[in-house]
């Protein structure tokens, strides 16, 4: 059992460091979430309830922006698309786990715990979970904690500053370092244009039409290229 | 009201996102023409979000100099850093300048 629960301290203590990337995102939901219109707590639930950074700030912007909640949703779901791969690697490492792990597990599933965890996938089960969990709900606790505190920090900040200009900063980083060959960003460059040549549209639906024509796009390129 | 349930159904989808291989398909291959689709999800979408970002509420351009010299900025320190929280300073410091030196 002690060995358990220093498996557990372990995954706690390799969390923090992987926090730090996450501290930006936070800082700039907090900023989007005061400026969205919505009550605070409302839009802090998306915290506990959603639990995915670039989801949870697509999912707010677009609402401040007016979209409908249509709209807004499935652009939020498609941006953490990537977690149905996690899924999918992890699915065998699961297979092992009792069921309520199961269901509780993938709850804590964002980028940094996937990383962390898959590097002890082949550990004895007991221990994956201790160390999973200890991951897992440091980060879970973080996140929590340095989203509501990035609501009391952001307001702060004067005005004049246009914090909230930091959204399509942190986008613009996201797009460029997950860009690793040329067909990636031939995409990326079809779904700004469509996007833009699409920004009459009503609900700020052109987001999803230049999304799609970015994704065929580079499905296209890359059949081209065989 | 319509906020909260955009959350909701939003926690529901991720929920899902994460559990669906773990809870249902653990033994199946992921076909691969979807495996190469969502390859092309993330550049994609992102790329549609700051373009979306940068048009005003009646569809027009909602860009000046500062904005895009921040965002061309930033997209060069992420290629050549790779770091979030560089390109997040470097990017709105760009913002800032250029702005102050357009209000002169």
């Amino acid at each position: 059992m002690t060995d358990t629960a220093s498996t557990a301290r372990q995954g706690a203590l390799d969390a923090l460091p992987m926090f730090l990337p996450a501290v930006p995102f936070a800082l700039v939901l907090g900023i989007a979430i005061m400026g969205s219109g919505l009550l605070p707590l409302l839009g802090w639930s998306s915290s506990p309830i959603i639990y995915g950074g670039a989801s949870q700030l697509t999912l707010l912007t677009l609402l401040g922006d007016g979209a409908a909640v249509a709209a807004a949703v499935t652009a939020a779901l498609i941006v953490n698309a990537r977690h149905l791969m996690y899924s999918a690697a992890m699915a065998p490492v699961f297979q092992q786990q009792p069921p309520w792990f199961r269901w509780v597990g993938p709850y804590f599933l964002v980028d940094q715990v996937f990383v962390l965890s898959m590097l002890r996938a082949n550990e004895e089960p007991a221990a994956f979970r201790a160390y999973y969990l200890g991951v897992g709900v440091t980060f879970w606790l973080l996140w929590m904690i340095a989203t509501a505190s990035a609501m009391v920090v952001g307001p702060i900040v004067p005005r004049e500053w246009q914090l909230g200009f930091a959204v399509p900063v942190l986008f613009t980083a996201l797009l460029v370092i997950g860009v690793d060959r040329w067909p990636k960003a031939a995409a990326a460059g079809v779904a700004a244009a469509v996007t833009l040549l699409a920004a009459d549209l009503p609900h700020r639906s052109g987001l999803l039409l230049g999304a799609v024509a970015g994704i065929v796009a580079g499905i296209l390129i890359e059949k081209a290229r065989g | 009201m319509s906020a909260l349930l955009a959350i909701v159904l939003s926690g529901i989808g991720t929920y899902f996102s994460r559990a669906v291989f773990i809870l249902a398909l653990a033994n199946r291959r992921i076909p691969r023409p979807f495996r190469l689709a969502m390859e092309y999800v993330g550049p994609s979408v992102m790329a549609a979000l700051v373009a979306t970002m940068l048009v005003g509420p009646q569809g027009q351009i909602a860009a000046g100099p500062a904005e895009l010299s921040a965002l061309v900025v930033a997209a060069l320190l992420a290629w050549k850093t790779r770091n979030h929280l560089l390109t997040l300073g470097g990017g709105m410091a760009v913002f800032w300048v250029v702005r102050a030196l357009g209000a002169l």
